[in-house]
């Protein structure tokens, strides 16, 4: 009894914090809503002025917004390499976190391996951006597969990271049980321990698809003069030195952000469900 | 069954680390080629030896890059980490309109940067300014993004906001791991509240607790996206972070075997910092 | 449960890779294909308009334009990659003058059309070069022009007069504040933007050609810049009170709101200025910085010209596409949208705020940008932002001589090495 009450306590104080915590988004959020609705010339530098609601709601911007990106058309650009991206960093990251997080504590040489890659985060791109440009071109992937390649190994560093951290904590006893079994490690890879690092795709796919929905410098350098537009690359338009149209460019970013969203709205279901069910113990 | 186990591990090992190697490794040692020259990016381009690499010690504004730098992934680090875990805490907890909040608090990392950008521009420049005029507050009346000595402050605050959300969904998959009877267990020997998470939760999420410090201080230390849409490097030069350097100069620029120098090591104070910080965090995990 | 999903993202997966190749089918036919990559992308309209027009009226050759942002970046990664238009639209400043010296760009000197530009932005080219080097690299197409832009409705409520010499100005910037009016707006939270008045005044107060003089050994910037230093500092005081919190866009709003009298600034900036308040009736007239009225030019640079790249397949058919762009009624039309100068003669429709520098342009007095010559990467937009916000003049011509000889140590020994060698 005892123990309920005090947990039933800090949740109402967690409740409070978080919904306090929460103007700190909806400020911004309702910011952005009320530019991408308004026109240029209601822009002013008062304060009154940007809080206050556009004169008509009108989804201009958004359609015009929509023809200067064309809009389906990166968007399909857009989800093609994200999805991709995301579906082969899974079975590929996995299966060297699980490789390298299953020795790299008694073999000097998975450790090593382990390091190497995880070095390979803090290789900054700006200095990897030419060698790239001309090696994947020399590779003939100066297009959207040689972009989904890149990805694939710029996010491995991290992914590997999480994989084999999250192995830690599943009983290598599940392996052994299966092992007697007969199974072979293949086998038992994809049928036991794959499945319960669930929680695990689930979060790995959220990171990598954002870093990837976002990403503009990639698709520039390496997609430059194909013709063809990620989302991110086309909503460039809206920018340049000597005069950017929020407006457009807000109603546009709006519009990008509801894929990513329903996304993560999916995956973080996944994130809870898994371990806690009860499939480690 | 041994060899089995460990032929396998192998064959998914080496294909992989052969993907890793072509598109990471070996662009690397062109880059580390290329800052042994004058190559401006394009064009014809000499051999210069060491020049870069002594002009690079001797330079004050790469050496006043990375004290700035320095300064802000340290600050963010634990701002974001502090910040993150207790929204975990109160994410994971039994609260209602969960998931609402989940999404609201994934927000700020999906907007792009142009839009923080704005927003936070004009956060800064009129309505920070306006408040606390009206609170008093005369340190605050004029747009921090103006003053050398505070800019900073803003770029911390908005790399803050962002990254929380990341740290966050790394934590709340941690705390997956921890099996609930471990908290029924320690109910009943009455650990509650700070207790039971010093005691129970924390020891148990650390491998995450380390990717987190890991990944933010990778983060911040490469910190660009946020420069480029408060800053820019300014006022006086004094948010240049490294990563900006590099890229404004050197690709932007025509110091592209210049700045490949200060990538490369930069590069090698990054692995150094990390590998020492996971080592560092590995030895409290074998403690536990 | 788990498996079907696997299966499931694994169908997908196959059936999004195998729908794409399709995509990649262009159309094969003897046309000789031209591309062209320019760097302006809020012209992007104007050369859709112009690729189509051609596309429909020349059977020969097929055109492509393209007007991507950042298109330094995109074309330097398509230079490592060996992959190059054949023609480049790029600005007359100091990447024209590398691309220039790496020998990526083809002497179009025998080109007919250049006879019709306008001799005194060739030589504005010629003298971008690095070292002095035979033939022509680019076909100016269009100028800008910077000095200072006023709120013209504001002047002639209040009768105030146009200056034409410093003492005038600053005479001008008194009476404004005395009606309780802000004489000028600044943005220099945006770095850049510390260039435009610098620039616009150092065309009257320093020799066109400083920056060369200064890399043969001739002179120092200490020497050149300090009353052009001095005269920037004394604008301050009749600017906001804080210019550092304040961004381009902020200005250009500020100005268009009618926040201030004069705003100066390029004429790029017009388009966003009109697009917070289109009402607004804005002119501009050259910054007056000296105090000789002889020495009066209007600060004025290529802004985009084309360049044939060197590894151009069919210069013919290039220099049919340039023919194209150097009509009068497709000039008439970029200048119209972009509010720009033509390079090229003949009897152009100004736009109306470049009303108070057609006597210059008309003239022939222009004098190129002194920024053409910094090399980006010395950051001498934030090297200005940091003299304005210290007010140290000594410390900044210091600092400015020092960082030149650093970022500028190749340059200066080729300079150097043809010095001796004609």
């Amino acid at each position: 009894m005892k123990h309920t009450s005090t947990v039933g306590k800090s949740n109402r104080v967690a409740l409070v914090l978080l919904i306090l915590g929460l103007s700190t988004i909806a400020f911004p959020l309702y910011l952005t809503i009320v530019i991408a609705f308004k026109q240029p010339s209601e822009m002013t530098n008062s304060i009154s002025g940007i809080l206050s609601l556009p004169k008509t709601w009108s989804l201009n911007n958004f359609r015009e917004a929509m023809i200067v990106t064309d809009f389906w058309h990166s968007l399909r650009n857009s989800l093609l390499i994200s999805v991709l991206t995301v579906g082969i960093s899974i079975l590929i990251h996995s299966l060297m976190g699980y490789a390298l997080g299953r020795n790299k504590a008694h073999s000097k040489f998975y450790s090593f391996v382990y390091l190497f890659i995880v070095s390979g985060m803090f290789v900054p791109f700006a200095i990897l951006m030419m060698p790239l440009a001309k090696q994947t071109a020399e590779l003939g992937l100066a297009n959207w597969v040689g972009v989904i390649i890149l990805y694939i190994v710029f996010y491995m560093p991290m992914n590997i990271m999480l994989y084999s951290g999250y192995l830690v904590n599943i009983p290598i006893a599940l392996e052994e049980a299966a092992r007697v079994d007969g199974a072979s490690t293949w086998m038992t890879y994809w049928k036991i321990i794959f499945p319960i690092m669930g929680p695990m795709h689930a979060t790995v796919a959220v990171i990598t698809a954002l870093a990837v929905w976002n990403d503009v410098m990639t698709p520039l350098i390496i997609m430059a003069g194909s013709g063809e537009n990620t989302l991110p690359l086309a909503q460039l338009n809206f920018q340049s030195q000597f005069g950017t149209n929020y407006n457009l460019a807000f109603a546009s970013y709006l519009l990008s952000l509801i894929p990513i969203l329903i996304f993560y709205v999916i995956c973080q279901k996944q994130i809870l469900n898994g371990v806690t069910n009860g499939a480690v113990k | 069954m041994k060899n089995d186990r460990q032929r396998t591990f192998l064959l998914i090992t080496i294909p992989i680390l052969a993907l890793f190697v072509c598109f990471n490794t070996i662009p690397l040692i062109r880059g580390v080629i290329y800052s042994f020259t004058n190559f401006k990016g394009f064009g014809k381009y000499d051999w210069v030896g060491l020049r870069n690499y002594v002009d690079l010690f001797s330079d004050a504004r790469v050496g006043k890059s990375y004290l700035f730098t320095v300064k802000l992934a340290v600050v963010t680090t634990i701002v974001v980490n502090v910040l993150s875990m207790i929204l975990a805490l109160g994410l994971n907890s039994k609260i209602r309109a969960k998931g609402f909040f989940r999404g609201a608090y994934f927000l700020p990392n999906i907007l792009g940067s142009l839009v923080v950008g704005y927003i936070f521009n004009y956060f800064f420049t009129y309505i920070l300014p306006a408040v606390a005029d009206m609170a008093g507050i005369t340190s605050l009346s004029t747009s921090i993004l103006s003053s050398p000595s505070k800019a900073w402050i803003g770029v911390m605050i908005v790399c803050a906001w962002q990254a929380v959300a990341m740290n966050t969904i790394i934590y709340i998959s941690g705390l997956q791991t921890v099996p609930e009877d471990v908290y029924e267990a320690g109910g009943l020997d009455g650990a509650t509240g700070w207790k039971q998470f010093r005691y129970l939760t924390f020891p148990l999420i650390i491998p995450f607790f380390s990717i987190n410090m890991v990944l933010c201080v990778k983060n911040f230390l490469m910190v660009f996206d946020q420069i480029v849409a408060l800053t820019k490097g300014g006022p006086a030069q004094s948010t240049e972070s490294i990563s900006y350097l590099i890229y404004n100069n050197g690709m932007s620029g025509g110091q592209f075997g210049f700045q490949s120098a200060n990538a490369v090591v930069f590069f090698i104070v990054i692995v150094i910092i990390s590998v020492a910080q996971m080592k560092f965090s590995g030895s409290k995990e074998e403690q536990l | 449960m788990k498996g079907k999903r696997l299966k499931c993202l694994g169908i997908a997966l196959c059936c999004m890779a195998a729908a794409l190749p399709l995509q990649g089918c262009g159309d094969s036919s003897d046309k000789v294909e031209i591309e062209i990559v320019q760097y302006k992308p809020e012209a992007a309209n104007y050369f859709k308009t112009v690729e189509d027009e051609f596309n429909a009226s020349h059977d020969n050759i097929h055109l492509t334009i393209s007007s991507p942002n950042d298109a330094m970046t995109i074309l330097k990664t398509r230079f490592i990659r060996e992959d190059y238009p054949d023609i480049i639209g790029i600005g007359g400043d100091i990447n024209y003058s590398y691309f220039v010296d790496a020998e990526i760009l083809a002497d179009v000197a025998d080109y007919e059309g250049l006879k019709e530009i306008n001799p005194g932005y060739l030589e504005i080219a010629e003298s971008l070069e690095l070292v002095p080097t035979d033939g022509t690299y680019i076909v100016p197409y269009v100028a800008n022009a910077a000095g200072i832009l006023y709120n013209k409705d504001m002047f002639a409520e209040h009768g105030w007069q146009i200056p034409e010499t410093w003492s005038e100005l600053m005479q001008l910037c008194g009476e404004i504040e005395s009606e309780g009016i802000l004489p000028f707006y600044f943005g220099f939270k945006d770095t850049w933007t510390c260039l435009a008045p610098w620039n616009a005044m150092a065309v009257e107060l320093s020799p066109s050609d400083t920056a060369k003089q200064v890399n043969k050994g001739l002179t120092t910037f200490t020497e050149e810049y300090r009353e052009l230093a001095e005269k920037y500092l004394s604008l301050l005081p009749y600017g906001p009170d804080d210019p550092f919190a304040y961004g381009y866009n902020d200005a250009c709003t500020a100005f268009a709101r009618g926040e201030s009298a004069m705003y100066p600034i390029g004429s790029y900036a017009t388009p966003q200025i009109l697009s917070v308040n289109p009402e607004l009736n804005i002119d501009s007239f050259v910054m007056p910085a000296a105090d000789n009225r002889e020495e009066r030019t209007l600060n004025s640079g290529i802004d985009l010209g084309f360049c044939v790249m060197a590894e151009c397949e069919n210069k013919e058919a290039a220099y049919e596409v340039l023919d194209f762009l150097l009509e009068y009624e497709n000039m008439q039309k970029y200048i119209d949208d972009q509010n720009a100068v033509p390079c090229k003669n003949g009897d152009f429709q100004l736009a109306s705020m470049l009303d108070g520098m057609t006597e210059f342009i008309e003239a022939g007095n222009m004098t190129d940008y002194q920024d053409h010559y910094y090399p980006s990467e010395m950051s001498v937009d934030a090297l200005l932002q940091t003299f304005l916000l210290e007010k140290d003049v000594d410390g900044f011509l210091n600092g400015f001589d020092t960082s030149w000889q650093r970022y500028n140590r190749d340059i200066i020994r080729l300079v150097q090495e043809y010095e001796q060698n004609h």
